[in-house]
């Protein structure tokens, strides 16, 4: 009774090939299909963030798209970053910095990072907070990913990519 | 030194990296979906269950109702972690919005879901009741038919004289303070795995209490402990709502009539406002008060508003429930009654900083007031009447520890308490606030574990202590290093599995980095005394002479003479030496006067803060917080603030802006756009973190101490800014607005 | 049965399919609220229409007179764009303030507007903007003006078979000032409990032109011209900001919901009115405005 249909999805580098109705949640087929488990389900409304992934570079929550709506875009998530073994300086900064108790969110919050760094030239604590006060935390980190976030972002105005 | 130091958690880069395996993330083959059909009515008989259209539904496995509890060698259809009064599923009656009636397993979600609107239940609703003031009154409907006026339990403390203190008092205040329930909100939803073979249950769960979960499904099943092993992975979050038992009983007991598959239920965000939530409580304190200052009686009336099923409520209110609603002072005469009271709304239980947040909430917006009609400075107030070392609490017992000054003191000079500042004269009012509470943690408790040194230099720490976020993997880790001065990278934990590490009560009450702490180092005496006994007649010394070094035994005063434990095993043909720790609490209160032992230590913990209060709107802004705790010997500086600024965040919330609304028992904001968690850019614009440490104290869990005063020290700051008292959690613009505005 | 999804690539394949299908259609836009209604099987098409592909519905179109903005275009790339920034500031603002970015990035205008939330920021902007709505169905193209576009909550002047294609924002007279205002009674990231439009155009220190609207506090995005004429011809002076803002907080009829109470809401949409106005009168706060704003 299922009707399912093929979809060829570009996430972290790789195309992937997956058979699901078309309705399936994007979260879903990555979580079940794709075995990508740093996406999460918290709220399942979108507003959370533990589920957030990249597309097209800009984040998104994959708890309230469909399969059939992100078939030609590039999708991102934390399992794509870095490589090679070596973390992403985002990542790094996080360890660093304690940012992150039990680090159900941690993925959001470092993707919304990593697409701040990359879509702003200009960092300041309104765009700090236009990007990441939409993920949220209940063990109450956010001082230090601030922190974290910070020191990335300063690094990054002293060279690294 | 392993302590003290600010080493990063010890699965960092898994969790950056999102590889930690929740319990979500667990698969195992043949593994099925489970689904909760839940009441829709918050009272009501059941006239008729009929699963047998779900039935038919294809990929619907089995189908639990109460009727499955008549068959032969069925489980027990009750349970409860003090009183028995709760059914795996409902047989008869349903006594709150969201109580399970029947549970389905299937192959797919999307079968599961299909089958639980498919089952067809008639309910014939009954009177129902909601607030615990009103429950608790005879003429009430029942919420349990054998429990008339709904008061389940009426526990007492009894200080002093309190007649005399009130004739000698030059002042009395009493005041009404009440808290709305409200949600734990763990990102991680509930979830459990449960699978049965060959007459033994596998239960894999987000729980904060093992080893209760594991007796709770023996008894629920008449097996002997051992045939039941509970396995936890990391919890993405806890706060108390996953503490004692939650699902495990209804998911092991539809795994039982699937047979063999595993069963696993993952809860909906909507049904976690419907499965734990934060006592509702109704406070109503009396103080007695000298001129000077000086307090001479209190008493103190509590309705706690326990929900449908008493679950741990009457545990907490044996001590909890009396001791934290006090407050940290010397008072000669202390009279407590509290109630536990069952309404038709889902169960109450632990909440970070359970009863201690209820009642600080009451006692330090109560010493303003009393401040305020004395005309005195509420830090001076406060200075006279806290409790110091060698002082006697209420209880009887002689309070050691005692820096309730010092963390009240501490916070009060970062806001600049002293300094003169400008409170505004237009829209914006600025005002300062503060508070201080002491909280018990268990008596009567015990932790264990066990310290396995392996012939390959690992030291394995088995530990049935939950790793929630707090880091209590990682600091114990690093107790276990210290005590064995075996290096940290060495140190790997194992746990919490009851087929695998000893028994531990639970981790909550900030009692696992303490107790367990404590645990472990008598497992590492035991251990090094083991490796010098085995050592010494190798080196043909006295095991007295010997100590350990590295990663071996040497003779003390003579370093060349060293001994590597890989060799000290080998030569005995043993592949690990192994030690047992325990640690146990005594302690408890009588129960008709509260007197006795409330608890081994206290935690300790007070906040500061300056507040800016529009007068048009009644919106706060919270320019400035300081936190200061109590934090006796610090195991991981770095984690011990990271728990201390939880406590702030998450006081916050609390104090501003959580409530689950019910309407007739129906929940209103069973999600989480209309319950709303604190973010990012609701955190004061500056936040600071005080910890008081003392290297020869005790060790302490600081993941609760300094969240209960923070909606005291706001309401306090906001009373200082424009003079009026909100006494009824959550503090929203609204309240303030009516106030200002006699509406 | 679940839902099947078309992707169109051009308005006229979208449209017929919406009228094939009928009642068993529903447009896709970004998702952000339909996805949640199909996941919770509070709808059950047997279609959806996927918009993503339509080339009309795309992009921002520049004229002398405004700005046609397609409906398929992002929350996000209005509150971001510069031209909007400059010249619609209120808009940029009321969609800088939806939700999260998540959000805004997928969430597009037509289908905010089609939602017709009544909690919701950029309805309230586009009032005070006199935007109107292009739209296509079964008889042809039309035109509503977004007055005209909100019946009650979730509730639209849209026909069956009708999709917005286009908002059409006239650029306000020279010389005015405009700005968006929203009030959170919970956290930082809640949904208004208010949300408060205002524009305003002077003429030598003389009001031409005022226009404020309110939204969130009632069923729909709220105007009041006979309020708003108190300024025409006036200088806008403290006396004659109480009175408009008076005035809307009697002529309104606030709702009640767990952000705020009917009669705390009057208080408020009187509070906001004021602070709009202000606010325009004394031209701070109009971010990154450009000449003429």
């Amino acid at each position: 009774m299922a009707n399912r249909e093929r979809f060829a999805l570009h996430v972290n580098g790789q195309i992937h090939v997956v058979e699901a109705e078309p309705t399936r949640r994007l979260l879903d087929v990555l979580r079940a299909d794709l075995g990508l488990t740093s996406v999460r389900e918290g709220c399942g409304i979108g507003v959370c963030g533990a589920c957030t992934v990249l597309m097209g570079g800009r984040p998104v929550s994959s708890c309230l798209l469909l399969v059939s709506q992100v078939h030609h875009q590039e999708i991102v998530t934390v399992e794509g970053l870095g490589g090679n073994g070596v973390l992403h300086p985002v990542q790094q900064a996080f360890i660093e910095h304690f940012a992150f108790q039990c680090a159900y969110c941690t993925p959001g919050f470092i993707l919304s990072t990593v697409a701040m760094l990359e879509k702003e030239p200009d960092l300041d604590e309104q765009v700090l907070g236009e990007y990441l006060s939409g993920n949220l935390c209940r063990c109450g980190s956010y001082l230090h990913i601030l922190k974290a976030v910070r020191t990335v972002a300063r690094g990054r105005q002293h060279g690294f990519s | 030194m392993a302590i003290g130091r600010s080493v990063p958690v010890r699965d960092a880069e898994a969790r950056v990296r999102g590889a930690v395996a929740y319990l979500a993330d667990l698969r195992l083959p043949g593994m099925l979906t489970a689904k909760i059909v839940r009441s829709p009515f918050p009272h009501a008989r059941i006239r008729h269950l009929d699963p047998r259209p779900a039935l038919r539904i294809p990929g619907v496995v089995a189908i639990l109702t109460a009727e499955d509890f008549n068959r032969p060698g069925a489980p027990r259809l009750f349970y409860g972690v003090d009183r028995k009064d709760q059914p795996v599923v409902a047989r008869d009656r349903v006594r709150y919005v969201g109580e399970p009636v029947a549970a389905i397993a299937a192959e797919t979600p999307e079968a599961a879901e299909e089958a639980a609107q498919a089952i067809e239940v008639e309910y014939e609703e009954l009177p129902a009741v909601f607030d615990p003031l009103t429950a608790a009154k005879p003429e009430a409907p029942r919420v349990h038919e054998d429990c008339p006026g709904n008061v389940f339990l009426h526990t007492r403390l009894r200080h002093g004289d309190l007649e005399a203190g009130f004739a000698a008092a030059d002042l009395i205040v009493e005041e009404t303070y009440t808290t709305p329930p409200a949600c734990h909100a763990a990102l991680e939803p509930h979830g459990v795995i449960a699978q049965w073979a060959d007459g033994r249950l596998t239960v894999w769960s987000a729980t904060q209490a093992p080893f209760v979960v594991q007796e709770t499904l023996a008894e629920l099943f008449g097996l002997p402990r051992e045939a039941v092993r509970v396995i936890v992975p990391p919890l993405g979050g806890g706060y108390g709502g996953k503490g004692y038992v939650r699902l495990e009983p209804l998911t092991a007991v539809l795994a039982w009539k699937v047979g063999g598959r595993p069963v696993r239920l993952i809860l909906e965000r909507s049904e976690e406002f419907v499965t734990l939530t934060r006592h509702a409580a109704w406070i109503r304190i009396r103080t007695g008060v000298r001129r000077d200052g000086t307090l001479t009686a209190r008493q103190v009336e509590v309705y706690w508003g326990a929900g449908a099923y008493a679950d741990i409520t009457p545990r907490l209110l044996r001590s909890a429930g009396l001791v934290r609603v006090v407050g940290p002072y010397r008072i000669p005469a202390v009279h407590v009654d509290a109630y536990g009271v069952y309404t038709n709304l889902p169960p109450a239980g632990p909440f970070r900083g359970t009863m201690s947040f209820e009642g600080a909430w009451a006692y330090e917006s109560h010493m303003d007031t009393i401040a305020h009609a004395l005309g005195m400075d509420p830090l001076e107030l406060r200075r006279r009447n806290l409790l110091r070392p060698g002082d006697r609490f209420c209880t009887g017992e002689v309070i050691e520890e005692a820096f309730f000054w010092e963390c009240l003191e501490a916070a009060a000079r970062h806001v600049g308490w002293d300094q003169p500042y400008e409170k505004g004269e237009g829209m914006r009012r600025r005002g300062r606030g503060l508070a201080v509470m002491m909280k018990s943690t268990l008596p009567r408790s015990r932790s264990e574990c066990r310290l396995v040194l392996r012939a390959d230099g690992v030291l394995e720490l088995h530990t049935g202590t939950v790793e929630m976020g707090q880091g209590a993997h990682t600091a114990l880790a690093q107790i276990a290093a210290a005590e064995t001065e075996i290096p940290l990278e060495r140190v790997q934990v194992i746990g919490p599995d009851t087929a695998q590490v000893p028994y531990d009560a639970t981790t909550s009450a900030s009692r696992a980095t303490s107790m367990m702490g404590a645990a472990i180092r008598e497992a590492a005496a035991r251990l090094k005394e083991e490796m010098r006994r085995r050592a010494a007649p190798l080196l043909e010394v006295d095991p007295e002479e010997l100590i350990l070094q590295g990663a071996g035994v040497t003779l003390r005063g003579r370093p060349e003479v060293w001994i590597a434990w890989e060799e000290v095993l080998r030569r005995h043909g043993l592949e690990a030496l192994e030690a047992h720790g325990v640690f146990e609490t005594q302690g408890g209160l009588d129960p008709e006067t509260g007197q006795g032992i409330a608890s081994p230590h206290w935690h300790q913990g007070a906040g500061a803060c300056e507040v800016e209060v529009d007068i048009e709107t009644g919106k706060v802004r919270i320019l400035r917080y300081c936190a200061a705790a109590y934090a006796g010997r610090v195991i991981n500086p770095a984690l011990a603030t990271l728990q201390n600024e939880g406590n702030m965040v998450f006081g916050l919330g609390q104090a501003l802006m959580e409530q689950i609304f019910f309407d007739q028992g129906q929940p209103l904001n069973a999600n989480m756009s209309d319950y709303q968690i604190p973010s990012l850019r609701d955190l004061p614009e500056v936040l600071e973190s005080v910890l008081l440490e003392s290297p020869e104290g005790s060790i302490h869990g600081l993941g609760e101490m300094t969240l209960p005063p923070v909606a005291p020290a706001i309401a306090n700051a906001i009373f200082d800014a424009v003079g009026v008292r909100i006494r009824d959690l959550p503090i929203t613009p609204e309240k303030i607005w009516r106030a200002l505005h006699g509406e | 049965m679940r839902p099947e999804v078309l992707h169109p690539s051009t308005l006229s394949d979208a449209l017929a399919a919406l009228a094939a299908y009928g009642e068993e259609a529903r447009p896709l836009a970004g998702g952000t609220a339909l996805v949640l209604l199909l996941h919770h099987r509070l709808i059950a098409p047997r279609v959806l229409i996927c918009l993503e592909e339509v080339r009309e519905l795309r992009g921002f179109q520049f004229a002398e007179e405004g700005i046609r903005i397609g409906a398929m275009v992002r929350l996000q790339e209005l509150a971001r764009f510069p031209q909007i920034r400059e010249r619609l500031p209120a808009l940029a603002l009321a969609c800088r303030e939806v939700g999260n970015i998540r959000i805004r990035n997928q969430a597009t205008l037509g289908g905010n507007l089609a939602e017709a939330d009544y909690a919701s920021d950029p309805p309230i902007a586009l009032m005070a903007l006199e935007a109107i709505l292009e739209v296509h169905g079964p008889n042809g193209p039309r035109e509503i003006p977004i007055s005209e576009f909100f019946r009650g909550p979730y509730t639209t002047a849209l026909e069956p078979g009708e999709l917005i294609t286009a908002v059409r924002t006239p650029f306000p007279p020279p010389g005015s000032r405009m700005t968006y205002l929203k009030f959170r009674t919970r956290s930082a990231e809640d949904r208004p409990c208010l949300g408060v439009a205002a524009l305003v155009a002077f003429e030598d220190g003389i009001c031409r032109e005022l226009r404020i609207a309110v939204g969130a506090a009632c069923e729909t995005p709220q105007r009041r011209p006979e309020v708003e004429r108190l300024a025409i011809g006036r200088p806008l002076t403290e006396v004659v900001i109480r009175a408009i803002a008076q005035g809307y907080a009697d002529q309104i009829e606030t709702l009640n919901d767990l952000r705020g109470s009917a009669a705390y809401r009057k208080r408020m949409i009187e509070v906001h009115v004021r602070r709009a106005l202000e606010e325009v009168r004394d031209g701070h706060r109009s971010f990154s405005a450009g000449a003429g704003c």
